[in-house]
C-alpha cells in the first residue's frame, strides 16, 4: 500500500516549516475561472520586463544551467557586463518562453488552476541581451477540443521596447480544464 | 564552452547528441521562479488530492534542459534563426531523473552551409518519453 504523502515527504522539515507550508498552501485556494473561460479568441495581452542580471541567474540556478554566457551576475563582483559570443551576457534561449505565462495568463486575476502547458513552437531570433527591457505581446488565436481536452492556442512576439528587435516568435498551447 | 562536440557541417544525418542528465529536485521545482501558485509543482499532499503520485516539474524546465545541450552543439546558431520545438507528452515526477537526447534527422543545404533538424527528447531512466520535439539551426550559413 502506497503511504499517504506528507508535507515532508520528499524534504525535510520541522513541524514548523509544515505548519508554515500547510498555511501557505491553503492561502492560495481562490476562486477562478477555467482558462477555457478566462480566454476569448483575439484577446491580446502585453506586458514589459527588465531582463536583470538576477533574474537570469534566478533562472539559470533553476535549471541548473551554468554556461558562464548567462552571467551578468557573479559572486563578489556582483553586476558585471559578462561574456558570449555576442558580446555580453545574453539571456538563455528558452528563459523568455517561461514568462510568457504571465502575459497570456492575465495576472490580475486568479490563477487559472488546473491549467497545463502542453507545447510550444519557438522561433529565437536574436539574442537577448542582459539588461534589456523587452515587450512580451501575447494573442489569444484558436480554442479547441482534441480527444475531450480544451486547449487554449496564443502566438506570441518578444521584442526590444527601446529599438523595436524582434527577438522571439512562439505558438503554445494551454491545456484548460 | 567545449567546441569540440558542436555540429559541422560534416556532420551526417543519424548523429547522436550526448545530452544532459537532471534530478527534478523538489527544492527546485519549488523555486519562486515558477511561480509557487500552483501547489502540484512542489506539494506532495496537494498534488496526491489532485490524483498525482508526486509533484510535478513545469513543462518548461524540460524544455530548457534540451535547450542546454542544443546550445551545446549548436553554439551561438541556437540565438539567431533557430526553431525549437517541444510536447509535454507526460508529466516528470519529483526525484526522477531526466535524461536529454537529439539525433540528427535532416541536413538540408542553405546558404553556404546547412540547416540541422534534429530530433531532440527527454525520457526518465525507465525510458519513459516526457517531452518530445525538435531544433532547427544553422551551420556555417
Amino acid at each position: 500500500m502506497t503511504p499517504t504523502p506528507k508535507t515532508d515527504s520528499l524534504r525535510p522539515m520541522t513541524q514548523v516549516q509544515i505548519d508554515q507550508e500547510r498555511a501557505f498552501v491553503k492561502s492560495l485556494e481562490e476562486e477562478c475561472e477555467t482558462y477555457w473561460d478566462m480566454v476569448s479568441i483575439g484577446d491580446v495581452l502585453s506586458r514589459d520586463l527588465e531582463v536583470t542580471p538576477e533574474l537570469v541567474i534566478l533562472y539559470a540556478d533553476a535549471v541548473e544551467d551554468y554556461n558562464p554566457w548567462y552571467e551578468g551576475w557573479r559572486m563578489n563582483e556582483w553586476r558585471i557586463t559578462g561574456a558570449s559570443p555576442f558580446g555580453g551576457a545574453i539571456v538563455p534561449p528558452l528563459m523568455i518562453s517561461h514568462f510568457v505565462l504571465s502575459v497570456q495568463f492575465d495576472h490580475t486575476k486568479p490563477f487559472a488552476i488546473g491549467s497545463i502547458h502542453t507545447y510550444h513552437d519557438t522561433e529565437i531570433l536574436a539574442p537577448i541581451p542582459i539588461g534589456a527591457t523587452i515587450r512580451i505581446t501575447t494573442t489569444a488565436t484558436d480554442k479547441f477540443i482534441k480527444r475531450d481536452r480544451r486547449y487554449v492556442r496564443h502566438e506570441v512576439s518578444v521584442s526590444d521596447v527601446r529599438d523595436d528587435t524582434l527577438y522571439m516568435r512562439e505558438v503554445r498551447d494551454i491545456l484548460s480544464l | 564552452m567545449p567546441q569540440d562536440i558542436r555540429i559541422t557541417r560534416d556532420t551526417p544525418i543519424g548523429f547522436e547528441l550526448t545530452g544532459v542528465k537532471k534530478k527534478a529536485a523538489i527544492q527546485l521545482m519549488g523555486s519562486r521562479l515558477w511561480g509557487r501558485f500552483n501547489p502540484n509543482h512542489w506539494d506532495p499532499v496537494y498534488a496526491a488530492e489532485t490524483g498525482l503520485d508526486a509533484p510535478i516539474q513545469t513543462g518548461e524546465m524540460s524544455s530548457a534542459y534540451l535547450a542546454e545541450m542544443c546550445v551545446n552543439y549548436f553554439g551561438p546558431s541556437v540565438f539567431t534563426g533557430a526553431r525549437m520545438q517541444c510536447k509535454y507528452v507526460a508529466s516528470t515526477y519529483a526525484n526522477e531523473v531526466i535524461t536529454t537526447y537529439g539525433v540528427v534527422r535532416e541536413k538540408t543545404p542553405k546558404g553556404d552551409g546547412f540547416r540541422f533538424r534534429v530530433e531532440i527528447w527527454a525520457q526518465n531512466e525507465a525510458e519513459e518519453k516526457k517531452t518530445t520535439g525538435f531544433i532547427e539551426a544553422d551551420v556555417d550559413v
